[in-house]
């Protein structure tokens, strides 16, 4: 017999564990953004740029899914016309295009991290990686606030730019105090409410914490979590200056 | 105070990250500028001017030690992630235990050692541009598709001598920025009831 909860759980599990995420994550930002590898390594970045899009067709976030191709296809497009400008405008699209492609993978891979996997998934991935508590608590906490700072930083923007307080408004010079401050207000109220809450839920506290969430690895984390340890593999190989093709 | 007390509990980590994530966002939000080849140099100022607030702000809350340290390596761990490379980590290491040992000294509640510590406490920004110092060519090849009027508009911006110039300039406008910081400090978020 399996608890309602628990069947609710495992109709809600994410395709990937979240420790083949945050692999994915590291090897994105290291190879594709950081740009690590040489010529060798390019046919392994090109499969790993695409991996990100395959992920968010597999967990269905359609929206976020059309969101990146087109960031990507604008990207695309300016490399494109670039050629065919002159000045400024050139130099524009040159860049725009340059830092689009660049970022959209990691971009999008960051994007699915946070949008599939509940901050109980992370810290139950994180306790199996044996990581300590001053690590992951407070990382934990960042990736829960990331979405909602932002909002409030938005919606306080907004409300200020209808006085002029905003970047080429007639009280640009305000901008700091009257739009960092009560970001920073608001975000630190949220915050508190947060951990008071978690704290209630026995965050932090010295018993080792029991997790509903079901995560674990399966086939497509083998797969690839193997493709990450490839990668690294070749970028050893090619560091002692082994050709593989 | 014996031990039991100075142990970080679930509260102050809670704090870290709070605070974090505010840091975080200012600075992400500030780095996009660096794009512009002329704003690249310069972040070594905005970032620690602005970054001064919230970090005022969280001095606040730090009353053991352990939480400096552990923000500043959990700055080195977003940047690895954002693809800055694994320079910042190192930068954050000494940054965020030279941080730490400033602030001790002051009992954590001096507010002259506050404004000295995230003096210190900014100088791991520097990390992020060790790579353009140390290697050269490699930071670039990564560049490439930024276009060549970038690079060399950059070329120009920073021969060697401005490595330590940067280093320099995170320290005095962290100073800045902790003014800044302390100032805002006491007209806003006293008010506000936060601190």
């Amino acid at each position: 017999m399996t608890y309602s909860s628990e069947a609710a759980q495992e109709k809600r599990r994410s395709f990937l564990d979240p420790r083949t995420k945050l692999a994915l994550v590291i090897v994105l930002a290291l190879f594709v953004l950081g740009g690590l590898g040489g010529e060798m390594m390019e046919p392994i970045k090109r499969v790993l740029s695409v991996l990100p899009f395959l992920m968010l067709l597999a967990e269905r976030q359609w929206k976020r899914f059309f969101r990146g191709l087109l960031m990507l296809g604008v990207g695309y497009g300016l490399l494109f016309v670039m050629p065919y400008l002159h000045g400024v405008l050139n130099f524009l699209a040159l860049m725009c295009g340059g830092i689009l492609t660049r970022f959209v993978v990691t971009i999008v891979m960051g994007e699915y991290l946070i949008a599939t996997t509940t901050v109980s998934e992370f810290i139950s991935a994180m306790e199996r990686l044996h990581m300590p508590q001053a690590i992951t608590i407070p990382m934990s906490v960042m990736f829960r606030l990331f979405p909602t700072i932002v909002e409030e930083w938005r919606a306080i923007r907004r409300a200020m730019g209808m006085r002029g307080i905003r970047l080429g408004g007639n009280r640009a010079g305000e901008v700091l105090e009257y739009q960092m401050v009560p970001m920073m207000t608001s975000s630190v109220r949220i915050g508190e409410e947060l951990s008071a809450s978690a704290l209630t839920r026995g965050l932090g506290s010295p018993v080792r914490r029991t997790n509903i969430c079901r995560i674990g690895f399966r086939v497509q984390d083998g797969i690839l979590l193997l493709l990450c340890a490839a990668t690294f593999a070749s970028w050893l190989l090619e560091l002692c200056g082994v050709k593989l093709w | 105070m014996n031990k039991n007390e100075n142990k970080l509990k679930g509260r102050d980590l809670i704090n870290v990250g709070i605070y974090s994530a505010i840091y975080f966002v200012i600075m992400m939000a500030v780095a996009m500028l660096g794009m512009i080849p002329i704003f690249l140099p310069l972040l070594s100022v905005i970032v620690p001017i602005l970054g001064g607030i919230p970090f005022m702000l969280f001095l606040t809350k730090v009353k053991k030690p352990g939480m400096l340290f552990l923000m500043a390596m959990i700055m080195g761990i977003m940047m690895l992630l954002t693809g800055m490379g694994p320079w910042p980590l190192a930068t954050c290491a000494v940054a965020g235990l030279l941080a730490e040992l400033v602030y001790r000294s002051g009992d954590y509640k001096s507010a002259k050692k506050a404004v000295l510590t995230h003096g210190v406490f900014s100088m791991w920004i520097w990390g992020n541009y060790l790579p353009l110092f140390t290697d050269y060519e490699g930071y670039f090849a990564q560049r490439q598709d930024y276009g060549q009027a970038y690079i060399d508009a950059v070329e120009k911006l920073m021969p060697l001598w401005m490595a330590p110039v940067l280093l320099v300039a995170c320290f005095v406008c962290g100073i800045l920025g902790g003014l800044l910081g302390r100032a805002l400090l006491k007209k806003h978020f006293a008010k506000a009831g936060i601190v």
